[in-house]
Formats: C-alpha cells, structure tokens, sequence
C-alpha cells in the first residue's frame, strides 16, 4: 500500500483503538500518538508530490496534486493540535467531575474520525467520493456539537444537522447535474466521475445542465463551508462545540469545503470561463463579509464572535478566489494557510477563558479578564490581532495581496466594499476583544479558578509560536506548496 | 408500455409528496414516505429491464430494503418510542400549502424543459416530477415543526434527487451509489438518536422550542 492510503488508514486506527476501555493515560496515548503518526504521514505524502510524484490509489478516486497536497498538510496539522488541546481539555472537565466515561470514549472515536473525513475530502478526486467523504465531515461534527447535552447544544446540533444535510442534498444534485451535464461521455465506472476527466472534457459539456449542477454544488458545499446567507447554522454550532471540535470546524472543515468549491469552480472555469463561478463565489463571499459586520459590532458571546469571524474569513477566501487574478487567488490560498496557524490560537484561549468562567457569555467573563487569566487573555489579543489582519501578522499580508489583485483586476467597485468592510470588522473585533480583556475587575461576584500553566494553556503557547514564526518565516517546502496549489487553481498543470 | 409504467410511478411519487403535504399522522406519513421509496425501485428496475442496465437492480433492492422497509421502521419505532402520533397545526394551513405545492409543481415542470434530454417523452416527465418533488420537501421542511416529519421532508429530497439522477443520468456510477447510501443510513440513525435525546430533554420534539439561540 502506498503512504497516500496509510495516511487515512492511521486516522481509522486510532479511532478504532480509541473505541476500547482504556485506562485515561492510555486513551490520551492513542489519540496524541495516532494524530502525530497522521500528520507525519501527511507530510510525507505532500514531500512526494514535491518530488515529482502525483501520488494517487483506487483508479484515481484519489489523487493528490498541489491544491491537495495544501490542504492535505493544513488538515493534518489542525487535526493533530486540536486532538492534543482536545486531551488538556478533557482533564480540565474532568477536574470538574463534568466528563463521564462515555463522553470520553466518544471524543477519542469522533476527533480521529473527524481526521479520516477531512484527509479524505483533501485528497479526493472523485466528486461521489468526495461527496461523501463530506457528509461523513458532518456526521462525526453533530456529536462533538451535542457533546455537552444541554439544550442548547441539542438545539445547535439539530440544526446544524438540518441545514448541513440539506446543503449536502443540494451538493449531491450538484453532483448528478454536472455528471448529467456530459451526457455519458464520462461512461458508468467509478473513474466517470474523476475531476480530472470532467476538466478533460469540459468543452464538451452541455452548458444549461453545467450551470444548474455548479449553483447547486456551489450552493451546497458553500453551506458546509458557512458562506452567508447559509452560514446561520455557524454560531450555534461553534458556541456549543467544545472548543478542540471548534477548531476541527472552524479550520478543518473550512478549508475542506473551500476544496469541494475550487474543484468545483475549476471545472465551471474549464467548461463557461472564469465568469460564472468566479462572479457566484465573489457574490456570497462579499455577502459574508457584509453579514459578519453587524453581528460582530453587537456580539454578546466569545465563541459566537469567533464565528463570525470565521464567516467572515471564508468570505475572504471565496472573494479571493472569486475575483481571480494570479495575485488574488496566491492572496486566498495564503489566507488559507495563515488562517489555518492563526485560528486555533483564537479558539484554544477564548475556550480557556470560557472554561474558567464556565460560559462565553461576555457578562459571564469580562471585563478585566487581563487581572484574573493573564496567559489566556494575553493570547487571546495576539490572536485577535492575527485574525483581525492587523500589521505586521500574517494575515494582513494575505489580505492585502488579495485587495491588491482587486484593484489591479476589474472589480474594482466590489473591492472597494471589501476593504471597508475589512476596516469596520477590524474595528468592532478589536473593540469586543479590548472590553473583555481590559477594565475593572468586577466586585460583585467570586472570581473563577486561577488559571493554571495545563496542557491546554501550553497546546496554546505552541500554537501561538508557531503563528508568529509563520507570518516571518515559512519553510520552503510549505512555501512550494502554495505555489503548486495557485497553479492548480489559476489553470496550470 | 414502458414508458407509460415508468411515467405513472413517477407521477405516483408526486401524490404521495402531495399527500405528505396534507397528511398530520405521523404514521400514515411515514408510510407514504415508504410507499414513495417502492415505487422509485419500481421506476429504477423498470428502466434496468428496458434499457439493459443490470447495475440499476442493484440499486432497487437497496431502495427497497432500506428506504422501503428499514429506514420506514426504525422511524416507526422512534415515534412509538416517544409517544406522540400527530403533527401540530403547520405554520401555514393545509389549503395554503397544497396551493403553494400546485406552484412549485409549475415552476418544477418549467425548469425541466431547459435539460437536452427534457423536453419530449418520459425524461421530460420524470425530470419534472423530480424537481417537484424536491421543492414540495423542501417546502414540507420549512413549514413543519415536528422533528420527524423534518427528517421525512429531508428523505423526500433525497428520494427525489435520485429520480432525477435516474431521468438524466440512468444512475450514477454504482459505487458512489452505495456510499451515498451508507451515508443516508447512518444520517437517518444520527438523526434518530438526536431526535431521542431532544424528546428527553424538551419531553417534545416540537423544532420551534428549539429558539434559544439567537444573535
């Protein structure tokens, strides 16, 4: 068997091991160990792509070229630090006799399973399969949403089930249209549905189906990936995730479903131009950027203005991609990658703080969080500053190369709203941050736990380092990647 | 005769979307929802015997195993579990809504003719009848409150979606079939232990309690 399928039968093993009735040591064991062995497998796939190799298995349904071999090393490194920030959370719950022996066992099978899905959908090249590796994304994230059983995770969970199912729904018709749209040139084997032989024969595809099946997929998908005006389902999910499957969501599951849109762009772009596609994604991403303003000026809940902020990101990426360009799209799938080492830092100290304080509710933990959790609090406005795009972190870099590839091209009304949209966004983050972290300390009700240096708190200081050390210096390799996946993007090999 | 037999089931998996509409037992729409699955296997083995495509049984027996007989059961055991047997009052009436069904019923048939194969014969009835279908579930998903009757509403689309698959395509490649039935039956389980643990907790499975969360 070659690494590519290791690297998914790794993920599968230590869910099926985290299954068993373990001591805690052991369990914790399995997951940190299965995650590393993943991501280092992961690695190596991606450093055989480097090399030359188009590493692929089962008649092509899998495939990795540069646009996987990207998100294929971004979904392994959040599935690995989540899975270890994940292992310190569970012993702060437990500290609290919160986490009951079958909540335990259900994180060790459902993160790992989470991994599966999500390395599954980077390196598939057959849109049933990826379908379907999609739907199991969803399926895995309904429990870690429930995972708190109280009723308002059950509340979060349903819908969040609904709306994904039925965006998959109208992704699975996507699907059938566009493999209608070849009218059986593609012939009835598994390899009919390959992506690379739609973008073979996309001159030749019948333009009405094509352009009904790619609304619908990008419909479909741009729900899972939390694109307004399906986004709704996204603040519920993430208040009620336990902050390590927030991550998985928030960063994973993203950049999976950004996936499943530029696979599905690239083949509109092969088959009807750069047009249609590229005008729907720049549509609904301007639209999430627009729609995350409002909610985050009036924000009441930390892990709520992460999701908006997550909404808002997306937004970028699709607006990125959407506005096209070589500048642009560089622009997007950098964002990508920096928002990947931003993001976690965001979640793992708004989930610190919230745990300490036992709610997000702002009521519940500021202000002057700074006097009672410095740590947290600390990397809690690091991260904001990450995520915020402020100079000099990574993510204004990104944000400014996409901006700059709007203005050069023809949009140049749609990025004028862009960047001002990015300016109020910055500002109301930054004003919900400073009231929660700074001001008076409260008199008027105890004071939560002190916080403690645990292995959640130092998950986060990794993730921290590694964020900053990313905006000055990516390694070569990582680097090479993101050239190789533009490539693949803008319509090269 | 082919033609016309495949045409009629089809036009038989519109009435019984129709009847979902007008329909508050729960049991009387599960077993429609049954019924629909039947006669989609009827559609699919019909079009595997005229067209000479073996796989297409393939997939009838597993409509009709799990989305005829399994799926329809587990349901049923779910409703008997928790005890309650009838719809609420929609949020809008019946009338209404049979009106508003007639509509996405036009709009449906009008799309159909854009499709090359859509225009003449039985793709242009069974493409019709397809995406109506898909519309009256969705409908059926907005405007109902009780949980099961949602996930009924979610299984129309996906009965529908697989009609359409059939009008246009003749069936998707056969292992991307299977899976995406893997996947229904493992969703249609989730969604039943959530339903479960709702009604513990809500001792409803009213979806409009669902609304604390907002902002």
């Amino acid at each position: 068997m070659t690494v590519l399928v290791w690297m998914l039968v790794a993920p599968l093993v230590t869910a099926l091991l985290g299954a068993v009735r373990a001591p805690r040591r052991v369990t914790e064991a399995i997951i940190a160990g299965g995650l590393s062995v993943t991501f280092v497998l992961c690695l190596a796939t991606a450093s055989q792509f480097l090399d030359g190799a188009i590493p692929s298995a089962f008649d092509d349904a899998l495939r990795v070229d540069g646009l996987s071999a990207l998100v294929l090393v971004l979904c392994g490194f959040t599935g690995l630090v989540s899975g270890t920030y994940g292992i310190g959370y569970l012993r702060r719950n437990e500290a609290r006799g919160l986490v009951t022996p079958r909540m335990r066992a259900e994180f060790a099978v459902l993160i790992p399973v989470y991994v599966f899905a999500m390395l599954l959908v980077a390196v598939s090249n057959n849109l049933g399969v990826l379908w379907i590796a999609v739907e199991l994304t969803t399926l895995a994230s309904v429990f870690l949403v429930a995972f708190h059983n109280r009723d308002t995770s059950l509340e979060a969970a349903w819908k969040f089930l609904m709306l994904g199912s039925l965006g998959l729904g109208f992704a699975l018709l996507g699907t059938v249209l566009l493999f209608a749209s070849a009218q059986g040139a593609l012939g009835e084997e598994l390899s009919a549905l390959n992506w690379t032989r739609f973008m073979e024969l996309a001159p030749r595809l019948h333009p009405f189906t094509l352009r009904l099946g790619v609304v619908f997929a990008l419909i479909g998908y741009g729900t899972k990936a939390g694109l307004a005006p399906m986004h709704t389902w996204k603040p519920d999910a993430y208040r009620e995730a336990p902050s390590p499957a927030g991550v998985l969501m928030a960063v994973g599951m993203l950049n999976g479903a950004l996936y499943c849109l530029l696979r599905v762009h690239l083949i509109s772009t092969a088959a009807l131009g750069a047009d249609f596609s590229g005008g729907l994604l720049l549509a609904l991403g301007l639209l999430s950027v627009l729609v995350a303003m409002p909610f985050i000026l009036i924000q009441w809940d930390l892990k709520r203005l992460l999701a908006y902020s997550s909404i808002e990101h997306v937004g970028i990426m699709a607006v990125g991609v959407g506005l096209g360009g070589e500048t642009a799209v560089f622009g997007a799938l950098l964002h990508m990658t920096y928002h990947t080492f931003a993001k976690p830092v965001a979640f793992f100290s708004a989930g610190t703080l919230a745990q300490l304080h036992q709610s997000s509710d702002f009521e519940a933990i500021g202000p002057g969080t700074l006097g009672r959790a410095p740590v947290a609090s600390a990397l809690l406005v690091l991260a904001a500053m990450f995520v915020t795009g402020s100079p000099p972190f990574s993510l204004f870099f990104s944000e400014m190369m996409i901006l700059r590839g709007g203005f050069l091209g023809s949009h140049v009304v749609a990025t004028s709203v862009f960047l001002a949209a990015l300016i109020i966004l910055f500002c109301g983050f930054a004003y919900q941050i400073g009231r929660l972290v700074l001001g008076p300390q409260p008199h008027d009700r105890p004071g939560p736990a002190p916080e403690t240096l645990d292995l959640g708190l130092g998950v986060t200081l990794v993730a921290a380092v590694i964020a900053v050390v990313s905006t000055f210096y990516l390694p070569g390799p990582m680097i090479a990647l993101i050239h190789a996946a533009a490539r693949v993007v803008s319509g090269g090999a | 005769m082919t033609p016309n037999l495949v045409i009629l089931c089809a036009a038989g998996m519109l009435v019984t979307a129709y009847l979902m509409v007008g329909q508050k037992s729960l049991f009387t729409t599960i077993r429609l929802y049954a019924a629909q699955s039947l006669l989609l296997a009827t559609v699919a083995v019909v079009m595997a015997i005229s067209d000479a495509r073996p796989h297409l049984f393939v997939m009838a027996t597993m409509t009709t195993v799990l989305k005829g007989f399994l799926i329809p059961m587990f349901l049923m055991r779910v409703v008997d579990r928790i005890g309650i047997h009838r719809e609420i009052e929609p949020f809008l009436n019946v009338p209404t809504s049979l009106l508003a069904c007639l509509g996405l019923t036009v709009v449906g048939y009008r799309v159909s003719t854009g499709f090359p194969e859509g225009t003449v014969g039985v793709t242009h009835h069974v493409l019709g009848v397809g995406l109506s279908t898909l519309m009256i579930g969705l409908f059926l998903m907005v405007t109902r409150k009780k949980a099961i009757t949602q996930i009924l509403a979610l299984l129309t689309v996906e009965n529908a979606i697989f009609l359409v698959a059939l009008g246009i395509t003749s069936g998707m490649p056969l292992v991307v079939e299977l899976g995406i039935f893997f996947d229904v039956i493992l969703a249609v389980l989730v969604l039943g232990v959530l339903v479960r643990r709702i009604v513990d907790r809500f001792e409803s499975m009213d979806i409009s309690r669902l609304s604390k969360l907002k902002g």
